[in-house]
């Protein structure tokens, strides 16, 4: 008993400073969301009634609530794969022993280093409906422009380009660095046995890149159902709350218009669906995960 | 064991120390370096605006020794409301602020403000000298909450160069809404992309609208003779709004510009649409900057109907009740200062904002940009043959910001081809909500 006791303390002393830090920054605050999100709160944001679930109960029987998922899914279908796509097609691209190809490296991954803000202004300007370029370029061949951001059909998709190409960079770094681990031996004895390029690619990268894809995708998708900044900057939500992914939704709910009830609600099934996503990940996707 | 409960106290122990640490926090002094009374001004004027703002207040600041005024730009009216929210009743408050017109219920309420009233009736000052339409909007049962500072209405604007281009008469703008879509059609350009007509999506105008029509934004004689419950928006009046914009815009003669104001502005002046509605803030730069001729008009109104007047939009500026009495006493000094009649000329001259004081009318430089630029004119006029009414003196709610992005969101799902009857309804149910809950914790 006594043993366990001293074994348990000197164990603590090893793990006591990373709990203390969880307990302050995640724990606390994890509990304090339960807590609001089952109270209406005033104005001013203080906690003044006590309603049990109804915050959870309204929410699931809200339209706007319900387009907001039904945003956030589509949004993370349309970024995850694509940036992911992408971002392995440079990195295949930039492995290749060529001249320069340090340049194209550089290029590829180059937009990690443009924050969300000024990427979503650069974006803006590009996206503006009377002055932006692309209006320009589609006026040029004789299109007709696309409301980008102003129209409801298209703001969605705009975001996600836009989040497609802040991403690319992080996922095409990592991709290279799993691509250039992979042993050169291998590529020498598959051209002993004859493997053309695409045998190669599909029968040697592919699979020893896995572990580097797995965890490529769990990191974009939770990105991906936490963007914020591009859709602050570039819709605030709209039009017609056709982009009022659910962070943004919860953003809009606690610190415009201070209800911290719906709001920490909101953050609690965000909660859930993210931690079910992850965890649908681990047991599918470990499964095919290829590890050496 | 014991160790676990000496750990287990020591986190507790340093988690009160977190979460009481913030109310902790130094205030300010008051004071600035050399002894004067510090005022802290947070403000929203951004640009232009904000250059001219700062024009005023460093002459304060010149004129005088007793008081330092610091200006500190908070960003969006919306965003500084937020930020009050935070630091509201505590010192770390600033001693005056402005804030738009729609944050006057919540202001009045919120607990954090004194009304400038209190010191109106000490020093018995002249309150006749201010317009009575611009008053009239923050006086709540009787007393004036805040001193009116930037007010506008809403205008407007059109491409006189267009209008003759399209036969036109360029003294004579549209002043229906069958006119304007009359207009709009002849002066629509599909193949150049070129739109007649548009109009920002932003809920004041159409509470704008509304009121041209003399109609009330919500019940209970538009808040201001109860808790209001239910908004009239889905009346006769706002669908003859709706029906309009929705016409014009299956005809492909309405632009839509989105939410922000710098993407409409940038389209009239790069010609892209001949027609569109805009605050009076925006006539100086509109005038100097495009390059071609500008004409301002009033604000339509459906046929038939006898234009009831506008709305007034814009600012006020709030004073603080956590400060000192001293700081309290210089900042009132400071908004006598603002209110005076060569203060508000110069002010009204570099951004297009009226000025609040009648005599302001009076002074040279206002009369000579007037003469100069007799666009400036049409608001004044809109504004002084506006007659006060329950309806003209606008509507009041606290859950005001929340409902002007739902009537956003309403105007962006007719523009996306939703019925405007339906859509109407489903907005004034998501207001009453918002109304409901408010009365649910505002107890």
């Amino acid at each position: 008993m006594k043993r366990s006791l001293r074994s348990f303390g000197t164990g603590m002393m090893f793990v006591g400073p990373s709990l203390f830090l969880m307990i302050v920054f995640v724990f606390y605050p994890i509990l304090k969301t339960i807590y609001f999100s089952l109270y209406l709160t005033d104005p001013r944001g203080v906690p003044v009634q006590f309603v049990g679930a109804e915050n959870y109960v309204q929410l699931l029987a809200s339209d706007s609530f319900r387009l907001s998922m039904k945003s956030t899914f589509l949004f993370v279908l349309y970024t995850v794969p694509t940036s992911i796509l992408l971002a392995l097609f440079l990195a295949v691209l930039a492995n290749e022993r060529v001249r320069g190809v340090e340049f194209f490296r550089i290029i590829f991954s180059s937009s990690l280093g443009v924050s969300v803000a000024a990427g979503s202004t650069i974006w803006l300007f590009l996206f503006h409906p009377s002055i932006g370029l692309f209006n320009h370029i589609l006026k040029t061949l004789g299109t007709a422009p696309i409301q980008w951001l102003t129209s409801p059909d298209w703001a969605l998709v705009s975001i996600a380009l836009t989040t497609v190409w802040m991403s690319v960079g992080f996922n095409f770094i990592v991709l290279l660095g799993g691509l250039q681990n992979i042993s050169e031996e291998l590529y020498e004895s598959a051209k002993i046995d004859g493997a053309g390029y695409w045998v190669n690619l599909f029968r040697i990268t592919l699979p020893l890149l896995s572990p580097t894809l797995f965890f490529v995708t769990v990191v974009t998708v939770i990105h991906s159902f936490q963007s914020f900044g591009q859709i602050d900057i570039l819709t605030k939500g709209g039009p017609a709350e056709s982009t009022n992914l659910i962070v943004y939704s919860i953003y809009r709910d606690a610190f415009i218009n201070y209800k911290f009830g719906t709001a920490s609600a909101q953050a609690m099934i965000l909660f859930v669906i993210i931690l079910i996503a992850t965890y649908v990940q681990f047991k599918v996707g470990e499964k095919r995960v290829h590890y050496q | 064991m014991k160790r676990i409960w000496l750990l287990g106290l020591v986190l507790l122990l340093v988690l009160a120390g977190c979460t009481n640490s913030e109310t902790a926090g130094g205030g300010e002094t008051g004071q600035t370096g050399d002894g004067k009374v510090k005022v802290t001004f947070w403000h929203s004027m951004g640009g232009d605006a904000g250059k001219a703002l700062q024009k005023i207040v460093d002459n304060y600041n010149a004129k005088q020794t007793k008081v330092f005024v610091q200006t500190e730009y908070q960003g969006s009216y919306e965003e500084a409301l937020t930020k009050l929210k935070t630091v509201g009743g505590t010192p770390e408050a600033p001693t005056l602020m402005q804030v738009y017109e729609v944050g006057t219920k919540f202001m009045s309420e919120s607990g954090y403000i004194q009304p400038v009233q209190n010191f109106i009736d000490k020093e018995q000052f002249d309150l006749s000298q201010l317009e009575e339409n611009i008053a009239g909007y923050y006086r709540i049962d009787g007393k004036l909450y805040s001193m009116p500072f930037n007010t506008s209405n809403a205008v407007m604007f059109y491409n006189k160069d267009k209008f003759r281009d399209a036969g036109l008469d360029p003294e004579k703008p549209p002043r229906t809404f069958s006119e304007v879509r009359e207009a709009a059609e002849k002066l629509t350009d599909s193949a150049k992309d070129e739109k007649g007509f548009a109009i920002l999506i932003y809920g004041w105008f159409i509470e704008q609208l509304m009121a041209n029509q003399g109609a009330d934004y919500l019940d209970e004689g538009n808040g201001r003779k109860g808790e209001p419950a239910k908004t009239l928006l889905n009346g006769p009046e706002g669908l003859r709004i709706y029906q309009w914009l929705d016409e014009m815009n299956k005809e492909g003669v309405l632009g839509n510009y989105g939410r922000k104001w710098d993407d409409i502005r940038a389209a009239f002046k790069a010609g892209k649409v001949a027609i569109y509605l805009d605050s009076t803030a925006a006539t100086a730069s509109n005038v100097k900057d495009s390059p071609f001729e500008v004409g301002t008009g009033f604000l339509p109104v459906p046929d038939g109907v006898e234009p009831k007047g506008v709305i007034i939009g814009g600012g006020s500026i709030w004073m603080m009740n956590s400060v000192s009495d001293e700081q309290k006493a210089a900042g009132w000094d400071f908004l006598k200062f603002v209110a005076q009649p060569d203060t508000q000329a110069q002010w009204a001259v570099d951004t297009g904002y009226f000025p609040i004081t009648k005599a302001a009318y009076d002074e040279k430089i206002l009369q000579d940009t007037y003469a100069k630029y007799p666009q400036y004119l049409t608001a004044v006029k809109q504004l002084q043959s506006t007659k006060l009414t329950i309806a003209t003196q606008g509507a009041l709610m606290s859950v005001f910001p929340e409902a002007r992005a739902e009537v956003e969101n309403s105007i962006e799902k007719l523009y996306g081809g939703a019925d405007a009857q339906k859509v109407l309804d489903e907005t004034a149910e998501k207001i009453n909500k918002l109304l409901a809950d408010h009365k649910k914790v505002s107890k």
